[in-house]
């Protein structure tokens, strides 16, 4: 258990000096530096969806486990894990699990920026709907080059996409509820010219989903579009003026596939950015 | 028949370079360095057999020790810092030559001790006169033992000095030390330590650059568009505060080894790689600097903040620093090399205490692919290419190049050909001291400045400075833990360009 940001980086050191398993010499092979913001609700998906992502994008992943309370400290454990790539090679992720608590907590940027890897993106997955206003949150954006975050953990919508939309100048967003979407944007686009001039959609699926599809017809047709809600915890049905959509084909992917796509993107995503305006603007 | 010819039999066999026996004196031997660096440094080479067979130390400061104390101080040092695991038989060889003398360094007789005690060493371990002087001492102090010294020069074998930095602290000064070292002492018996090029990844760059092919064309103003060196450390001022309160980041990292990186970075190709061959290139591109307007030079200093995530006091909270303190703990500046090679090519340097993370870097920013023949969306995860050599930590160069994403599309990507010291090798790092005492034991100035060196950075610092002298700015400017004030951004904004993130 290491307790300082030293011994941390003495501990990677030491794993990296020694041998993997099969006796090949430790070769880091990161891609990117993935920083993941997990409140204590979201311990348990979120360490599934890493469980799934570390053999797709060989990273350096820090997660960051806030856990309130006086103690002024911080203390972390490091795991390495190595996945076989052919016949003698191997490739490594390190994990870096951080629980940050009193003045460590109130500075997290600080924590992570010594355990960055050099001239690597930084992405930085928010669990849950993030502070607006904190400290935290402000200075990890800072720190990171790509913010994910999936709005279908937040309860204030629409209203928390006019405080997401203020970020846009400051990192680039993907919004895994929105990736969520793109097969039904295809279906819906295969409906033009008709849905050109759609005044209400329906849509069964999470309310983040819904505000999204609103957002997006409103910003990309250029007039307002009303939305109807209808929960359900995936996106199962779109309705156009009343009438249903066609189910769009193939299956959905797995929550690590959703999380691994995001991390293949680099540039900000205009109309997603648009799309979140204008679902805010309901 | 005396054989005049090359001996024959040494071809071929790898003869490692062991100096001559000597005496190694290192006056401020209470001090950091001594414990830190000097001895676990020392002992390393003991432990390699790179000391000469005859071998001695001699430590000299005010403190009162026997030698008995220094012998065991150094070697609880030695047991806590060096690289190398401690064996008591390797130890015990060093130390039957260790002796301390305690002696105020303006006291006749105190000198005269330290050559008493030198002269018994000679006859004891028959060093034949050999001599190295460390002097790790304050500039204060620094030409009454130079001249002790120089008054007690022994007369048989060599005499060499090592000196660390600060080597004065203006031009004047500067000047003025060399006056007093050359009143006793010649050029090629100073050894003037600037402890970054003793570092495996300094002498890499001399590599990179000198022994491939590939780089040396595009070496130039045609294909660089910028260059960046960071020198940042994430730790304070620790306990030195009387020092850096006159020093600055200007006179701690700018004058030398930030000037150094930048020579070694942008000088010529050495005709060969000889002490002078190298040192006439490096100071062509001190003299080619050109002084920064005050536009091009900002100047920061750390106030509170978060480091490593802990809370952390501002400079001018720190013990022994005056509470208005106007010394800079943070330097940015953008810098032209005037000649044809760099011509217009700015090379931007920052370095700082208490910043977001320590690391040394010099990173290479090519110009981009002139017409990316590919979608916008495709290449917005493009970025020119940069040669990045870390100096510390993580020692090695990555290239970053921009890569088609396997599958669909041609969506294209930054990815970094790595080359880590850690990986490619698997012998250990050794410290820029090991290299640096050796180097001076056997006469090789190559890694050492030189006195046209020093005084061409003086010149430079002193020209910047003048100017800091007209204005006050609000101080602290930036927080701990950041990576300097906002001034330093906008010192790359203006010209469309950022740091370096990480």
């Amino acid at each position: 258990m290491a307790t300082s940001v030293a011994e941390i980086e003495r501990e990677l050191a030491e794993m990296r000096g020694g041998e993997t398993a099969d006796g090949s010499p430790y070769q880091r092979t990161s891609v990117m530096t993935h920083i993941a913001w997990v409140p204590e609700p979201w311990v348990g998906p979120a360490e599934n969806v890493l469980a799934g992502l570390a053999e797709r994008h060989p990273s350096r992943t820090i997660v960051l486990l806030p856990e309130p309370g006086d103690d002024d400290a911080l203390d972390a454990e490091v795991e390495i894990d190595c996945f076989p790539v052919g016949s003698d090679r191997s490739i490594c992720t390190e994990t870096i699990r951080v629980r940050l608590h009193g003045t460590a907590l109130r500075a997290p940027a600080s924590v992570v920026q010594p355990l960055l890897i050099s001239d690597l993106p930084v992405f930085l997955r928010w669990r849950g709907e993030p502070e607006w206003e904190s400290d935290e949150f402000g200075q990890l954006v800072d720190v990171a080059d790509r913010l994910i975050v999936d709005s279908t953990e937040w309860e204030a919508l629409p209203a928390a996409y006019a405080r997401l939309a203020e970020f846009f100048d400051r990192v680039a967003v993907s919004d895994i509820a929105w990736a969520r979407t793109s097969r039904w944007r295809s279906q819906l686009a295969s409906l033009w010219p008709d849905i050109e001039g759609v005044r209400g959609i329906a849509v069964t699926g999470t309310p983040a989903q819904g505000h999204l599809l609103a957002g997006w017809l409103r910003s990309r047709l250029r007039h307002p579009v009303e939305v109807e809600l209808r929960e359900s915890d995936r996106l199962v049905g779109v309705e156009v003026d009343g009438t249903p959509t066609q189910f769009p084909p193939g299956a959905p992917p797995e929550p690590a596939d959703q999380l691994s796509e995001q991390l293949d993107q680099f540039s900000r995503d205009r109309i997603y950015e648009e799309a979140v305006r204008a679902a805010a603007t309901a | 028949m005396v054989a005049t010819q090359k001996n024959p039999l040494l071809d071929g066999l790898q003869i490692r370079r062991t100096p001559d026996p000597c005496a190694l004196v290192i006056f401020g031997a209470s001090g950091d360095l001594t414990q830190k660096k000097l001895f676990p440094a020392l002992y390393s080479l003991a432990f390699r057999n790179l000391l000469p067979d005859r071998f001695a130390v001699v430590g000299v400061a005010r403190t009162e020790e026997t030698d008995d104390d220094f012998k065991a101080r150094m070697k609880e040092a030695v047991q806590k810092y060096s690289r190398d695991e401690f064996r008591d038989d390797v130890w015990d060889k060093l130390a039957e030559g260790m002796r301390y003398v305690p002696t105020d360094f303006a006291d006749d007789s105190g000198e005269n001790h330290v050559a008493e005690v030198l002269n018994e060493l000679d006859e004891e371990r028959k060093l034949g006169g050999n001599r190295v002087y460390y002097l790790a001492i304050p500039p204060s102090v620094f030409p009454t033992v130079v001249t002790a010294l120089g008054k007690r020069r022994s007369t048989e074998g060599w005499t060499r000095l090592i000196v660390e930095k600060p080597f004065g602290h203006d031009l004047e000064s500067a000047q003025e030390l060399s006056a007093a070292i050359q009143e006793h002492f010649t050029e090629d018996e100073v050894f003037r330590i600037d402890h970054y090029l003793g570092k495996e990844t300094v002498q890499n760059m001399l590599a990179l650059r000198f022994a491939n092919g590939i780089f040396e064309p595009i070496w130039n103003r045609q294909f660089i568009d910028h260059v960046q060196i960071t020198v940042a450390e994430s730790i304070g001022i620790e306990a030195r505060a009387g020092y850096y309160e006159a020093a600055g980041a200007i006179r701690d990292i700018f004058q030398n080894h930030l000037l150094q990186l930048l020579a070694i970075t942008a000088m010529e190709p050495p005709i060969d790689f000889t002490a002078e061959s190298v040192r006439n290139e490096k100071v062509k591109v001190l003299r080619s600097l050109h002084t920064p307007g005050p536009k091009s030079i900002v100047r920061g200093q750390y106030g509170r903040g978060f480091v490593e995530g802990e809370e952390v006091r501002g400079y001018r909270e720190e013990d022994g620093v005056d509470p208005r303190s106007m010394t800079e703990t943070f330097v940015a500046a953008k810098l032209y090399v005037d000649n044809w090679r760099w011509a217009d090519t700015p090379f931007y340097v920052r370095m700082g205490k208490r910043l977001a993370r320590r690391e040394t870097t010099i990173a290479i920013q090519f110009k981009r692919a002139p017409h990316p023949p590919f979608e916008e969306a495709a290449a917005d995860g493009l970025r020119p290419n940069v040669l990045l050599v870390h100096i510390q930590p993580d020692e090695g160069v990555s290239l970053a190049i921009g890569a088609k994403v396997p599958g669909q599309g041609m969506t294209i990507r930054t990815v970094h050909m790595d080359f880590l010291y850690g990986g490619a090798f698997r012998t250990g790092m050794p410290e820029a001291y090991e290299r640096l005492i050796l180097d001076c034991m056997l006469g090789d100035a190559t890694l050492f400045t030189r006195t046209d060196e020093v005084e061409e950075q003086w010149k430079l610092v002193d020209a910047i400075v003048a100017a800091w002298k007209r204005d006050r700015p609000s101080f602290p400017n930036y927080a701990g833990g950041t990576w300097g004030p906002a001034s330093a951004d906008e010192l790359l904004h203006r010209d469309g360009r950022s740091w370096r993130r990480h």
